[in-house]
């Protein structure tokens, strides 16, 4: 994603904006107002990214994958937000934790995703979908059914 | 819809929550959405997505002092063009408001963090850009970086494999006489636990006999990959040449007899 300290500012100046304008929109039945300002910011941050298409460096991927699979044991977790969230994931299957985590959090694409840890392309993005369809009906936000009964 | 229709509207729904969507698939999306009478479904799956982003999130980053005021006086700009802008909570107390601040502190971390946590940890600053002070509380990659744009007189070391074979750190060191300030940047040495034993610096400086070199201060390890480390030195240091990483007791000791876990000598 981005590296630079004065487009970081920049995104958390407009993040602001997005919140009080979408303010109003908030739905306390949905989800805490952590989730919803963070949802604001994925929304902001992903704009700036697909905007300048910048990409992190293929040499940085094997960073990422060496990282701990989750900082969840330490004091980064301060929040009921980020406990709620590990909880989550530590519901998902691995392999749909893994996907999701260098997606969401560290933001590979698919492609990146199954060449950095030689998952076929097709079998990454079922892992994707899975999760998040799960994470979804973990956190009270639809259930696959639901969205399967509606949309039909 | 048919099976496939419905398909398509997931895959979007998941893509567009991952990675957001082009303008041609949100029509696409929206068009699949009418079709389905779904209503929009897009929030719960990006508020899903959002929830799971804040697994590793650090909130411990304070606001900057100078994006603290940008974002106050946006704020006196925006409500004062918008004075019937709602109130975001219904609660009608000063802990409606509490949770916003929290959330937006925590706005302010999945951002910062997002940028500044990920690799490489090096701040691109623009030509001309003052140096950060420490007081708008940098963060030691910021810090170490701002050492070496303004110290006139950096020594810097390459770290390696020292006397104990199991171990290859890799990593380097700043130094500046004039600052009397340091970081070192290290990577490959396993995490310790604190209640057991720590990692120590020690530096081999002008002004000291090197049988009793400078304890540079100690650092325990708690994650994988590259860390920055602010050097604690404990008297002065003059013209280091050598510096060391050893192995000690928690609370580290005031002379070493270990091995060196990682060493490096002065290149510059």
């Amino acid at each position: 994603m981005l590296r630079n300290v004065n487009d970081a500012e920049d995104v958390v100046q407009e993040i602001f904006v997005d919140i009080w304008k979408n303010a109003e929109r908030f739905d306390p039945s949905q989800s805490s107002e952590t989730t919803f300002v963070a949802m604001i910011a994925r929304r902001r941050i992903i704009d700036r990214i697909r905007y300048s298409a910048r990409r992190i460096s293929p040499d940085s991927i094997e960073d990422v994958l060496a990282e701990p699979a989750s900082r969840g044991d330490q004091t980064l977790q301060t929040s009921i937000e980020a406990n709620e969230a590990a909880k989550v994931l530590n519901e998902l299957r691995p392999e749909q934790r893994q996907v999701l985590q260098l997606s969401i959090v560290h933001g590979l694409s698919h492609q990146e995703i199954s060449d950095a840890t030689g998952m076929p392309l097709g079998t990454v993005k079922t892992h994707a979908r899975r999760g998040i369809l799960q994470a979804r009906e973990l956190l009270g936000l639809g259930t696959i059914e639901t969205t399967k009964e509606v949309s039909v | 819809m048919n099976e496939n229709m419905q398909e398509v509207m997931l895959d979007l729904l998941c893509k567009k929550a991952e990675y957001g969507l082009s303008e041609h698939e949100e029509q696409q999306l929206s068009v699949l959405q009418s079709s389905a009478g779904t209503g929009d479904l897009s929030t719960s799956f990006e508020l899903a997505t959002a929830t799971l982003a804040m697994a590793d999130l650090d909130t411990s980053e304070e606001m900057p002092e100078h994006l603290r005021s940008r974002i106050v006086a946006d704020a006196e700009k925006y409500f004062k063009a918008n004075p019937t802008v709602p109130e975001p909570t219904t609660r009608g107390s000063i802990f409606g408001w509490l949770g916003w601040a929290v959330a937006a502190a925590a706005c302010v971390a999945l951002a910062l963090n997002l940028y500044l946590t990920r690799p490489p940890t090096n701040v691109v600053n623009r030509p001309g850009t003052p140096t950060p002070t420490p007081e708008q509380k940098l963060t030691p990659s910021q810090m170490r970086q701002a050492l070496i744009l303004s110290a006139p007189d950096l020594a810097r070391a390459t770290l390696g494999a020292g006397e104990i074979n199991a171990l290859k750190p890799t990593g380097d060191i700043v130094w500046s006489d004039s600052k009397q300030a340091g970081y070192v940047r290290l990577s490959g040495l396993p995490r310790n636990d604190p209640s057991k034993e720590t990692y120590q610096l020690w530096i081999v400086a002008e002004n000291q006999d090197p049988k009793t070199p400078v304890d540079g201060g100690t650092f325990d390890i708690s994650s994988d990959g590259e860390i920055i480390i602010p050097i604690d030195a404990k008297v002065k240091v003059q013209n280091p040449q050598v510096f060391a990483i050893t192995i000690e007791k928690p609370g580290g000791v005031v002379v070493s007899k270990n091995k060196h876990a990682a060493v490096g000598k002065r290149e510059t």
